[in-house]
């Protein structure tokens, strides 16, 4: 995993390299990136991968906000040209109704016709619905608010100065309506209310004009921020796929090496198994020779061997015996080593009970006191255990041989749901706690030979079997207090 | 018991081979002792060919094979023996220093009727030889001889 994300930090540091040579980066943002790119070198790959989807859905919430925002806007826009249109209509109609109510008015005062004054008196009717109307739709443009005030009184004035015209027609006779017409009462007006119709007719049409552009500019930056986006996109997802690949082939690579050195491991071992079974076939050969040939001579000489050449043969023969055992020995730590182990529920109190029923010969005319706790039961291999604690208390049996009674107590130290911590107390000769690193080695022996006998194998065949167990061994002593030797054992299954 | 039947012992080393004939000495069982160097010795004898062409016809009593021999191993000469039907009635007996696993289930899985480990000290290790030539040599009854004109 560790050369899995040096690749690419790799890669992102050349081309921080390169940001930085370039001139005209500024050194703030040169900065950032530096620490940007710092950043992302901490990260594990799920982390950049999931950086990568973060940005892709970040830049797709933009995109989409973005374009959101743009096509609101043309539809408001679209919304205010249907109002500009009204407007412009209404326009329309109202310079034709005053052009309308003129014509009557005077189609009247010459002929007399009173359906010339119904269509006048129409316009009049009509005159307040109209200015409503235009204030209504042009509510948001204060301007043309204004204008539409000034409208307003120069239609009243219009319509004023005709119903005054009418009046004095129908008091005093066309005459003095003929006097007002020459006056040139209403023309001032009609044509104040004609440029006001045409600046605001003007105003709704720029207004058009105006919103016409601004739609088409609209259109075209969300149709590039729609490609710009994509592309970004586009980019990131290629990175983050780039990232996944290299992560699945740094994996696959991984895994094969391992798979090559396992069958490495495993050649090693062949050999080393080829290797222990010549050291047991051979190196034993030589052994024998000794001792049988030392026996022969024995037989051969006996009837005038002195005492100093019959220790001379016994100890020749003692130490290819002493060998002998070494050999056993290390076969057996070398193929503890190597044995297939089992992993079955394994009953502590059942293994004691054995280990002590075999030892049963070997304790007579010894007075022990046993301490023995309900223990619990364990995962593991079953005849690996028995071996360790008939290590442990084998051990704990024959450092206490020169105490009158020997106390030998077995227990649990703890139990949690993931260790059990056992121990094996004795009140024997002990050991000084300075040693205590040298106890668990090959062939290590804290005693001397001829005070208590051993090879110095059975601590190290312990530490091993319950290292293979995934646990610990470790021993606290007092010299000539005793000793106690603790087992930790995983509650959990763990291969070895 | 037929008397005179041969013990075929293969050793290729001579100081075993020594040791093993002081300590069949005792009730003159080294008499009937054959010795053979290695494995290809063995079938020669068992065979009657090479420089046992002119030995008297039979098979031994038993034989007594070591495991690691020049030429032909303890386990090919098992395997040779046991697959011939004329020879397949010999007692064999593994007489070896190998301990391991694997070369006792080969033994076993190949017909071997006794495997006995050398041991170190001399005092067993004659013992145990002394008590594997009286047994197999004297006390065993051995197949009957037809057995090998059986075909």
């Amino acid at each position: 995993m560790e050369s899995a994300s040096n690749h690419p930090s790799q890669a992102h540091l050349s081309t921080a390299k390169r940001a930085k040579s370039l001139a005209s980066v500024p050194a703030a943002s040169s900065a950032f990136y530096d620490v940007a790119v710092a950043w992302f070198h901490r990260l594990t790959i799920e982390q950049r991968v999931l950086t990568g989807f973060n940005l892709v859905f970040v830049g797709i919430l933009i995109v989409s906000a973005i374009s959101y925002h743009n096509t609101s806007i043309l539809l408001t826009n679209r919304e205010l040209d249907g109002r500009s249109h009204d407007v412009i209509l209404l326009l329309t109609t109202i310079d034709a109704a005053m052009s309308e109510a003129e014509d009557a008015h005077r189609r009247y005062l010459v002929t007399g016709e009173e359906s010339y004054l119904e269509l006048y008196k129409k316009v009049v009717r009509q005159k307040p619905s109209f200015t409503a109307y235009l204030s209504e739709l042009t509510h948001e443009s204060p301007e043309q608010q204004q204008r539409v005030g000034v409208l307003d009184r120069m239609m009243e004035r219009q319509l004023n100065s005709e119903s005054k015209a009418i009046a004095r027609f129908q008091e005093d006779g066309l005459r003095a309506a003929k006097e007002m017409a020459f006056e040139g009462a209403g023309k001032r007006e009609l044509s104040v209310i004609r440029r006001i119709i045409a600046e605001m007719d003007l105003h709704e049409r720029q207004a058009v004009g105006r919103r016409i552009a601004e739609s088409a500019a609209e259109t075209e930056n969300t149709s590039v921020l729609l490609v710009i986006g994509a592309l970004m996109q586009l980019v990131l997802l290629a990175w983050v796929y780039y990232l996944i690949r290299h992560d699945i082939t740094e994996r696959r690579r991984v895994t094969s090496e391992l798979q090559r050195r396992g069958e490495l491991l495993e050649a090693a071992n062949k050999e080393l198994e080829a290797f222990s079974y010549s050291v047991s076939h051979d190196l034993r050969a030589p052994l024998r020779h000794i001792d049988g040939y030392a026996a022969l001579l024995r037989k051969s000489v006996e009837p005038s061997l002195n005492d100093k050449a019959a220790r001379y043969l016994q100890t020749i023969s003692d130490s290819a015996k002493q060998m002998g055992q070494l050999i056993d020995d290390l076969l057996v730590f070398s193929r503890m080593g190597r044995q297939e182990m089992l992993h079955t529920t394994v009953d502590l109190d059942q293994v004691i009970r054995h280990i002590l029923a075999d030892l049963r010969l070997d304790l007579q005319g010894r007075e022990i006191s046993w301490t023995i706790a309900v223990l619990p039961e364990v995962q593991g291999d079953p005849a690996m255990l028995r071996q360790v604690f008939m290590n442990l208390i084998t051990n704990a049996v024959k450092f206490t041989s020169t105490r009158p009674i020997a106390a030998i107590e077995i227990g649990v130290e703890h139990h949690t749901s993931t260790e059990i911590v056992l121990f094996v107390r004795d009140n024997g000769v002990g050991f000084d706690m300075q040693y205590a690193s040298k106890l668990f080695g090959v062939f290590q022996r804290l005693h001397r030979g001829n005070e208590f006998e051993g090879t110095g194998i059975g601590l190290a065949n312990i530490r091993r079997i319950v290292h293979r167990h995934g646990g610990q061994t470790w021993a606290e002593g007092v010299p000539d207090k005793g000793a106690t030797f603790y087992v930790l054992l995983p509650a959990r299954r763990r291969d070895s | 018991m037929i008397a005179g039947k041969p013990i075929l012992l293969a050793e290729d080393n001579p100081r075993d081979a020594e040791l093993a004939l002081a300590a069949m000495e005792a009730d003159h069982i080294s008499e009937k002792v054959v010795l053979c160097h290695d494995g290809a010795e063995v079938l020669d004898y068992l065979y009657c060919r090479g420089q046992f062409k002119a030995r008297p016809k039979g098979n031994p009593a038993a034989v007594f094979l070591d495991l690691k021999m020049p030429k032909v191993n303890g386990l090919e000469v098992l395997r040779t023996i046991k697959a011939d039907i004329n020879l397949r009635p010999i007692p064999v007996v593994m007489l070896t220093s190998s301990r391991e696993e694997r070369d006792l289930a080969d033994s076993y899985a190949l017909g071997v009727n006794a495997y006995v480990v050398k041991p170190v000290e001399f005092h067993k290790f004659l013992s145990a030889v002394k008590e594997m030539g009286t047994f197999w040599g004297i006390i065993n009854e051995p197949p009957p001889e037809r057995w090998r004109f059986i075909q």
